[in-house]
């Protein structure tokens, strides 16, 4: 009988740890790993007890550790690729186009299709021609599920998240709240004068500077874009595009008559005192401070570039500091306007794919299909709402299906080091995300229903862009009868086929591309800054010295817009 | 000393029976095993680097490697040679490096005399250090001073609008012309006080006699400085000097990197930032190292005509 009992637990125990090897196994696929990651853009170490990267680690096993960008870009990119010392999760940041000609990257559709990761699929499918790419083969390629605009549903654009000229609230409030639609540039640089006069300096006594320029490395698009969007086109990078031609019409701008008006314009404030010379020799951080300080009344600029400004005026509660995104465009008879070109403003533009921006996986990973699973298995509703909202009843609470937050709960977001022990931007920022409407209802694990037409992101959402919103800012918009700040520039037009132009790989014309903006960033401030008398002859010698790289720049833009304007409408 | 013992003699005068190389090696293990980092570290970091100048012939592509990129013959260094910027940056560079090693040598020394001749031993280590403090700040902190104290609305145009010398700021930052002379003057700030501890070490090596002789001979303070102080200096002048004209083609990185803007472009770029804006941030690896190749040579011919030189006139030499 002993026997018998014995022989029994035996097989007891036995059979236990037959049963139980399954789930080591399965515990096994999630052995805990650490991704190492390259963020192309500067930012701060989460906190080691972040709460939204802590529950990754729960739920996926996985544990990020961040590098984030110090310094120039392309030379950082240059030398990882010099030594082919590549990080599991790779953000080439504007630059991606070089580590994916480098072969850095893995392909995703190896891993990406409606069958594996139905959700991802799902999400770049209405975009697919304009993110799928062919190789030199011939093959299909996804290198990178753009982080933004993908969004679900209509278009949201309560705002200018993009370029514009920039103007402090208190200008326009001095003026007696003047009508600024269709605004030209001279008027635009009138409001700030008449601002100067009456006004030299701040209640400190520190002066205004009127208009400030940034010039630094690739941010001298605040330099050398403006003409486009005077002339009425939204941001095509540095050409400007006749979208009502068949062949997309494509030329540099910067050495047309019509750019001239613009600089001349410049060149006529300076000596009036409005743009001050250190402008040309500012660093970004120097730029941000000096926006921060609320002494600079103007600047062409893109919302999110100076974004930390934004928050720092915000947070001091300088709202009359800061800035409302104007569309100033020339007059219809502007000098050396194409024939057949009408000037309307469209500072706004359709939603736009961030076409191969964001994470790729590189091919020194070792775990390419698990991280393609956990993206896959984040892009579901609820853990969505963790990215985007965070963790229900702290950050964000629920009523009537409505997605709300407290004032102090928003204001949070504005917090950076309250971000970093509570949001995982540094992952989620560069990962494929749902943005816009949020279009069916989503019911959350305690039982709470979310209702369809809430939004992705609690910056769209209206309770709480127009509820929350500071007291200032509502008698502003009162004044001029808007709900909105994008109602102070037209709604945005369609996306063209070919999308946005900046977005252009042009790593084949590097070099040329490199003279093109050397030769810019050089004498354009010699032009804003020189004698009157002497522009004309200047502006001349400019145009000679940069026509050889304009040109080669300008055909490959030309031809390369055809590319990808044929993705999009067909042969 | 005229006297030598005559068996001392003897032992000279035997013929010396070279060893072989491994009793010597035996009798010497210590020193060799001493040597053995040094030697791995010249080998690893120095020599095998040079294996790959082979790719300034190439269209080096890292995924390809050395064996499998292209071979372009000398077509990365014509199109170094056809670009006016790559001119300009070798004028920039030898331009500064040569400011610096002025302004730098003069300084140090003139500071190094004026500290010797100081008596009073509080001050003088006082200003030693004080002077010697900037060489450890990184030369970002030292670079954001600079561009406070020089902005149009900084100390120095406050100064000289102040004194009535100027009527509106000087751009010092913006202007091409001052560039040169502005990294002279930061460098010099930065670096003085660290150049002059080689000089004071040297004159503490003087012997106070000859001081005490030339002031017994009447001579007073600036014909001890001329005729003692100076001369006793002359060799470690001569060596550092030297060695400097080998780092000639580096007028360093980090300061024109941080202080130069594209509107002064054309005066602060120099080759190694080239080799950084074109070889590393555009990938053409192999015009990179085409260009350091250039200036490794350049290196190695300064250094060798300047030591030549110096042997000519019969000074101490390096090599």
């Amino acid at each position: 009988m002993k026997k018998l009992v014995a022989s029994m637990l035996v097989l007891a125990m036995l059979v236990s740890m037959v049963s139980l090897l399954p789930i080591a196994a399965s515990a096994d696929a999630l052995e805990p790993i650490t991704l190492t990651v390259f963020r192309g853009d500067p930012g701060d170490q989460p906190t080691d007890d972040n709460k939204i990267y802590k529950l990754i680690e729960e739920k996926f096993g996985v544990k990020f550790q961040f590098e984030y960008l110090a310094g120039d870009l392309d030379e950082k990119l240059g030398m990882m690729i010099a030594g082919e010392d590549y990080p599991d999760l790779f953000d080439g940041g504007n630059s991606a186009d070089l580590i994916i000609s480098n072969g850095a990257l893995i392909n995703l559709l190896d891993y990406v299709s409606p069958e594996k990761t139905p959700r991802l699929w799902a999400h770049i499918e209405p975009q697919k021609a304009r993110l799928i790419d062919k190789d030199e083969d011939g093959n299909d390629v996804l290198y990178i599920i753009p982080n933004y605009g993908l969004p679900d549903g209509p278009q949201i654009a309560l705002s200018v998240g993009g370029p514009a000229f920039f103007l402090q609230k208190q200008v326009l409030a001095d003026a007696g709240y003047p009508d600024v639609k269709n605004l030209t540039i001279d008027q635009y640089f009138d409001l700030i004068e008449g601002f100067l006069a009456n006004h030299p300096t701040n209640a400190d006594g520190t002066p205004y500077t009127g208009f400030a320029i940034l010039c630094e490395d690739w941010r001298h698009f605040c330099l050398i874009n403006p003409v486009q969007h005077l002339m009425g086109r939204p941001n095509d990078g540095e050409v400007l595009i006749d979208v009502s031609t068949n062949d997309f019409h494509t030329e540099t701008f910067i050495d047309k008559p019509y750019a001239k008006a613009y600089y001349k314009k410049l060149n006529e404030e300076f000596h009036k005192g409005l743009i001050n010379k250190d402008t040309f020799v500012m660093n970004y951080d120097q730029y941000i401070a000096a926006l921060s300080s609320g002494t600079i009344l103007g600047m062409f600029d893109q919302a999110w570039d100076f974004g930390g400004a934004t928050s720092a005026l915000n947070d001091a509660k300088m709202y009359e500091n800061t800035y409302v995104a104007l569309g100033p465009v020339y007059p219809d008879d502007v000098e050396g306007k194409p024939e057949g070109w009408t000037i309307e403003e469209h500072y706004l533009n359709g939603s736009l794919p961030n076409v191969r921006r964001g994470f790729g996986i590189s091919v020194k990973c070792e775990c390419p299909e698990r991280i393609v699973a956990m993206w896959e298995e984040m892009m579901s509703d609820e853990w969505q709402i963790i990215f985007n909202w965070g963790i229900k009843d702290e950050d964000y609470y629920v009523e009537n299906g409505r997605l709300l937050m407290t004032e102090e709960q928003y204001a949070q977001l504005n917090d950076a080091n309250w971000k970093l022990a509570n949001k995982a931007e540094g992952f989620f920022q560069s990962s494929p995300k749902k943005q816009g409407w949020i279009m069916n209802d989503i019911t959350l694990e305690d039982g709470t229903v979310i209702t369809e037409g809430n939004c992705w992101e609690p910056g769209n959402q209206n309770e709480i862009v127009l509820g929350l919103m500071n007291d200032y800012d509502k008698e502003f918009l009162g004044h001029y009868g808007y709900s909105k700040w994008a109602d102070f520039v037209n709604p945005p037009i369609d996306l063209a086929p070919y999308g946005e132009a900046w977005q252009i790989d042009y790593t084949p014309v590097d070099v040329e591309h490199q003279d093109f903006c050397d030769i810019q960033d050089r004498m354009l401030p010699e032009l804003i800054m020189c004698d009157p008398a002497e522009f004309d002859a200047k502006w001349d010698a400019f145009v000679a010295e940069i026509g050889p790289s304009a040109k080669a720049f300008e055909d490959y833009m030309q031809e390369h817009v055809l590319i990808e304007a044929q993705k999009v409408l067909g042969k | 000393m005229t006297s030598v013992s005559p068996d001392l003699r003897k032992e000279q005068l035997k013929p010396v029976r070279r060893k072989g190389f491994f009793p010597t090696l035996g009798k010497q293990w210590q020193l060799v095993l001493m040597s053995v980092p040094i030697f791995l570290y010249v080998l690893f970091f120095n020599y095998y680097p040079m294996y790959f100048w082979v790719t300034a012939f190439q269209d080096y592509k890292p995924k390809l490697g050395v064996l499998g990129s292209k071979w372009v013959g000398w077509k990365n260094f014509e199109w170094l040679f056809s670009r006016a910027d790559f001119i300009n940056s070798i004028r920039n560079t030898l331009a500064m490096s040569v400011i610096n090693l002025v302004f730098g040598t003069v300084s140090a020394v003139l500071l190094a005399v004026l500290l010797n001749e100081v008596k009073n031993r509080k001050f003088k280590r006082t200003v030693q250090t004080v002077t010697y403090l900037p060489h450890f700040l990184s030369m970002v902190i030292v670079v954001g001073m600079a561009q406070n104290i020089f902005a149009s609305n900084g100390a120095v145009n406050e100064l000289l609008m102040g004194l009535g010398l100027v009527r509106e700021p000087v751009f010092f930052l913006g202007e091409g012309k001052y560039f040169w002379w502005l990294v002279g003057v930061i460098n010099v700030w930065k670096e003085v006080g660290w150049g002059t501890i080689i000089y004071i070490s040297a004159m503490t090596a003087i012997d106070p006699c000859l001081y005490e002789a030339a002031a017994i001979d009447g001579a007073g303070r600036f014909q001890r400085i001329l005729h003692v102080t100076l001369p006793g200096i002359k060799s470690t002048f001569v060596i550092l000097l030297i060695m400097n004209i080998g780092h000639l083609m580096e007028a360093g990185f980090e300061i024109q990197y941080l202080l130069g803007s594209s509107v002064v472009m054309d005066w602060s770029q120099t080759i190694d930032i080239f080799v950084l804006k074109y070889g590393i941030s555009k990938q053409q690896y192999g015009v990179a190292t085409a260009a350091g190749m250039f200036k490794s040579v350049v290196a190695i011919i300064l250094l060798v005509a300047a030591n030549l030189t110096a042997k000519k006139l019969d000074e101490d030499t390096l090599i």
